[in-house]
């Protein structure tokens, strides 16, 4: 194991992807009480992109994102209970409960507004890093995106603008295509590129480009310093692929919580890695690798995992009671925003 | 004259595809996940397995290339259904729809043409949020060289399809998402000609002029106004461009009211070009001015609680219809 | 990038180069006279020559069977007459007259002539790209052989829709020739100004397509390029990217001063006139004397000359023609 991030960067990276982890299945747990109807997306499977790339960013760096975007919100700092309620579309959520889960974002945050149109959040980002450039205050943005997205011209055309005028960007593609169902088994179409390798994509326009093990917190976290650095040296634009494998949950159209609720008894070995699900327990699963790296540094990892885990858990209890017990906005405000 | 079989509105649309892709051989689908994943909304399901990926063309995420590519495709011998999954995409292909599509039969003195279907979803009633709920077919009704239609039943969503396809002009083809498990009889009879209303219901208070889904919301009203003793007219347009304003007309110098009703943005829509057509052609008829009801001028919001506020329902039409009785 | 074998046609027979020539000729002719009636007003918009970039122009298109389709843009005159458009015709068009090719409603952007299987000039950037994709998937649907080149400049490699469309022409291996007329300049904004990256063939090489580069002031180089691209897309091997490196003598549309370009530069690519080089080696080959050569001049004065007259004296489209032809 390198030594690139400390014990300390470490536990905090853990904490934050629990959290993610525990959002998400707040999130599915919602749906299937019908808290909230519509199609979502969640994050689960990519905590380890998510949760070091954000790290690494400043309270002035900007971020754009995807529909698959509940992971970027939390790990950025977001309320958990104000996202939950704006997922559930209250009042009290992060946008009044006019965005809903496509559309989640927080503009105190640094978020720019959240694109449910796939390659949204690459033009978007262009011109936050546009503006960062243009403050000349070392600031940078990072556009979140999936690898369908390189099939839209816009990424075409955004990638090209940001190498011209060497913007201050991170391009971090979340390249989640592996493991995704084949058609005979009721899945849907993922990546259709005829690029054998996405990184060729930018370096045609002049990009610098590294692949990274999206399920790998180290290999992520040193790709993405490197990167900002860059862009923070004017060396930008920087374009990471991280390769994350397809949590089968978000195989089929709608999510199900398939692999359950998070165990980590299955990192400590304490539960039985069994079922149709045991290589992505094993293998796969971002935070209980990382949970199993955890316990190597010896005495009372195993319980600093759970005492993080208890206090997690505690943490979206009550942001689930906070947005059930949310008002939902009432109807004189409906009128609201639309205009300055 | 065949047995009604009783469809979805959904599957009615899908039974259309089948009989116009079987009977020319130039029909082809082109869009996202269309192909053996049978569309997102299982809209386009079966079609692959029969007709191959020769003429079920599932595309990548490229919706102003491979629309174009529709475009390309229509002029030079083939009658593509293009899908659009949410109507709000459908901004992703305006350039090609406006700038290529719609102007190649003007362009070309008319030897040349774009028989082409694009079809998409819209609707409200599915917390779908700002970016998956708009319908654009006022947009795109306000586009020369562009016919649009929206459907309100299975019947007439199967005939309209089959009319469209065999379009010799680019036709927008709105379905609205919220009626496709809405059940009806569907007769496969004679292709329709598009441009023709429908006289949904007769009465001799006033007349409703209602797009799509919201022809549902006017019947029920209807129903509500009739044990009041009120009796409604329902005109249903079925295409707003090319408009049927004579049976709009006719029906209104009966009635001597109209109420004109559309699930989209009321401000510069459908309702107003429809009110002023009234009031232009059959003012000396009416008894009070020509009314409206439409969405309210904003994004459309995921909350349950704010997005059914944004549109017009049956009790929002009813009360409009007594106050305009009153 | 290799492209698979596909047995290139033998060298084209010296009647081909003779009439690839006259096409060129034309062409200039043409352009010339063009530039004479838009100066003096007689034009209705704008209108954007080819001047310079008959060769891309005519060796692409000598590559091809009445069967297979182009698109073309703004700059498509030469695309128009090289795939057999009535001289006459395309000049009452470009003058807005009755008797034009599109009957004046078009003008030079919009110029489509489905008879000759040409899906138009187009008055938006990359705009045909998708259409002779189209075209190829659409003859990929019917079973058919022909394939379909789509012309853009290179104002147009930053076009997102050029990107999408290489994929699925890729991923589909559809019989589509993308060639780009390089020019150096998109509107009044050189090439490298807005174009990201270390080669122009990468666009394409990033999708696998065989792309390649030639002189695009040699009409023999590039269509020997167009031939050996045509031959892989009737064989079922997928589309070619085709960088054509050209000059346009005028400026982005007559009337431009073209401040912008550098004297020298611009004096170097005149003395590669592509019209100049054809005659030279149709000469030095024996292929064609210079009172041949003369005699292909006179003949294309003559039938641009009465086509000048014919526009000029032909009727404006009557005011009842506002209205037609805007559904079928």
């Amino acid at each position: 194991m390198s030594a690139h991030l400390s014990q300390d960067a470490r536990w905090r990276l853990f904490e934050t992807m629990l959290l993610m982890r525990r959002f998400e299945e707040s999130v599915a747990k919602m749906n299937v009480e019908k808290h909230f109807t519509g199609h979502y997306h969640l994050y689960i499977g990519q905590e380890a992109t998510g949760a070091p790339a954000i790290s690494l960013l400043g309270p002035k760096d900007s971020l754009s994102t995807t529909h698959r975007n509940h992971g970027h919100v939390i790990a950025r700092g977001a309320d958990p209970g104000g996202a939950l309620a704006e997922i559930m579309g209250r009042a009290t959520g992060l946008s009044g409960g006019r965005g809903g889960t496509i559309h989640l974002t927080d503009a105190s945050l640094g978020f720019l507004s959240t694109s449910g149109v796939v390659g949204g959040s690459i033009s978007l980002g262009v011109g936050g890093a546009f503006a960062r450039k243009h403050r000349k205050d070392g600031s940078i943005h990072l556009a979140l995106f999936g690898d369908s997205a390189l099939e839209e011209g816009v990424a075409f055309e955004s990638l090209n603008i940001a190498s011209l005028w060497k913007l201050p960007i991170v391009f971090l593609c979340e390249n989640n295509s592996a493991d995704s169902w084949d058609r005979s088994r009721g899945g849907y179409t993922t990546l259709t590129h005829a690029a054998n390798d996405l990184r060729s994509i930018p370096g045609a326009l002049g990009i610098p480009s590294r692949r990274v093990d999206g399920c790998d917190v180290e290999d992520v976290h040193e790709a993405m310093a490197e990167a900002v650095e860059a862009c923070r040296a004017g060396k930008g634009p920087m374009f990471i692929e991280a390769m994350t494998r397809r949590w089968a949950g978000s195989a089929p159209l709608w999510p199900e919580l398939s692999t359950g609720v998070t165990d980590l008894r299955m990192a400590t070995g304490e539960a039985a890695i069994e079922g149709e699900h045991s290589a992505w327990y094993a293998q796969n699963d971002p935070v209980l690798k990382l949970a199993r790296e955890l316990l190597g540094e010896g005495a009372g990892a195993r319980e600093r995992i759970f005492a993080i885990d208890a206090q997690v858990t505690a943490r979206m209890q009550a942001a689930e009671r906070f947005a059930i017990d949310s008002p939902m906005p009432a109807p004189e405000t409906a009128l609201q925003h639309v205009f300055a | 004259m065949a047995e009604p079989r009783m469809l979805t509105y959904r599957e009615a649309v899908l039974d259309a595809l089948f009989a116009e892709m079987r009977a020319d051989p130039a029909v082809m689908i082109i869009g996202e996940d269309v192909g053996a994943a049978g569309g997102v909304f299982k809209q386009t399901e079966g079609l692959f397995a029969e007709f191959g990926a020769l003429r079920v063309v599932d595309t990548p995420i490229s919706e102003p290339g491979a629309f174009g590519m529709a475009v390309g495709a229509a002029m030079t011998g083939m009658r593509p259904v293009f899908e659009v999954m949410f109507g709000d995409f459908m901004t992703l292909c305006m350039d090609q729809l406006v700038n290529q599509a719609a102007k190649v039969r003007y362009m070309s003195n008319g030897r040349a043409g774009v028989p082409l279907v694009l079809r998409t979803t819209m609707g409200t009633g599915a917390n779908l949020g700002p970016q998956h709920s708009q319908g654009f077919y006022a947009w795109a009704a306000h586009v020369p060289g562009l016919k649009v239609v929206a459907p309100a039943t299975p019947q007439d969503a199967h005939d309209l399809m089959r009319a469209a396809i065999r379009d010799d002009d680019p036709v927008l083809f709105f379905e609205d998402r919220m009626l496709y498990t809405a059940r009806g009889p569907v007769v496969a009879g004679e292709p329709q000609t598009l441009g023709r209303a429908r006289v949904v219901r007769q009465g001799r208070d006033v007349t409703i002029v209602a797009i799509g889904r919201m022809v549902a919301f006017a019947q029920a009203a209807a129903e509500e106004l009739a044990r009041e003793g009120v009796e409604v007219e329902i005109v249903d347009p079925r295409t707003i461009a090319p408009l049927d304003r004579r049976t709009i007309i006719a029906s209104v110098k009966r009635t001597h009211r109209a109420l004109v009703v559309d699930g989209a943005p009321l401000a510069y829509g459908v309702t107003g070009e429809i009110a002023s057509i009234i009031a232009e052609e059959a003012f000396d008829w009416l008894d009070a001015p020509v009314s409206r009801l439409g969405a309210a001028n904003v994004p459309v919001p995921i909350s349950r609680s704010l997005e059914p506020l944004s549109r017009p329902d049956a009790s929002a039409i009813a009360q409009r219809v007594r106050a305009m009785l009153a | 990038m290799t492209a698979q074998s596909v047995k290139t046609p033998d060298a084209p027979a010296p009647a081909k180069l003779l009439e690839m020539h006259r096409a060129m000729v034309l062409i200039r002719r043409f352009e010339e006279a063009v530039r004479v009636l838009a100066t003096a007003g007689a034009v209705p918009g704008l209108v954007h020559l080819c001047a310079g970039q008959e060769a891309t122009n005519v060796g692409v298109i000598a590559a091809l069977e009445p069967r297979d389709a182009i698109a073309s843009h703004h700059r498509g005159h030469g695309h128009c007459l090289a795939r057999g458009a009535p001289v006459d015709g395309l000049m009452a068009e470009i003058l807005g007259k009755e008797t034009g090719m599109c009957g004046g409603r078009s003008g030079s952007m919009h110029v489509i002539d489905l008879e000759r299987n040409n899906l138009g000039t187009n008055g938006i950037v990359g705009g045909g790209i998708p259409l002779a994709a189209g075209a190829a998937l659409s003859a990929r649907a019917r079973g058919s052989d022909a394939a379909s080149v789509c012309f853009f400049g290179d104002g147009a490699l930053n076009q997102g829709l050029l990107h999408e469309c290489m994929n699925m022409a890729a991923i589909w291996k559809l019989a589509v020739v993308f060639v780009c007329e390089n020019n150096g300049y998109g509107e009044f904004t050189a090439i490298d100004d807005v174009t990201a990256g270390p080669s122009l063939l990468a666009r394409g090489e990033v999708f696998g397509i065989p792309s390649s580069m030639v002189d695009g002031m040699d009409v023999r180089a590039v269509h020997e390029a167009a031939r050996g691209a045509v031959a892989r897309a009737r064989a079922g091997q997928g589309p070619s990217f085709i960088i054509c490196n050209t000059w346009r003598f005028g400026g982005h549309h007559v009337g431009d001063k073209q401040d912008y370009k550098d004297d020298a530069e611009a004096r170097a690519w005149r003395a590669r006139d592509p019209i100049l080089k054809s005659a030279a080696q149709l000469q030095d080959e024996g292929h064609a004397s210079e009172a041949d050569l003369r005699a292909v001049e006179h003949e294309a004065d003559a039938l641009v000359k009465r086509a000048v007259e014919a526009a000029r004296a032909a009727p404006e489209p009557a005011p009842q023609r506002l209205l037609e032809h805007v559904h079928g």
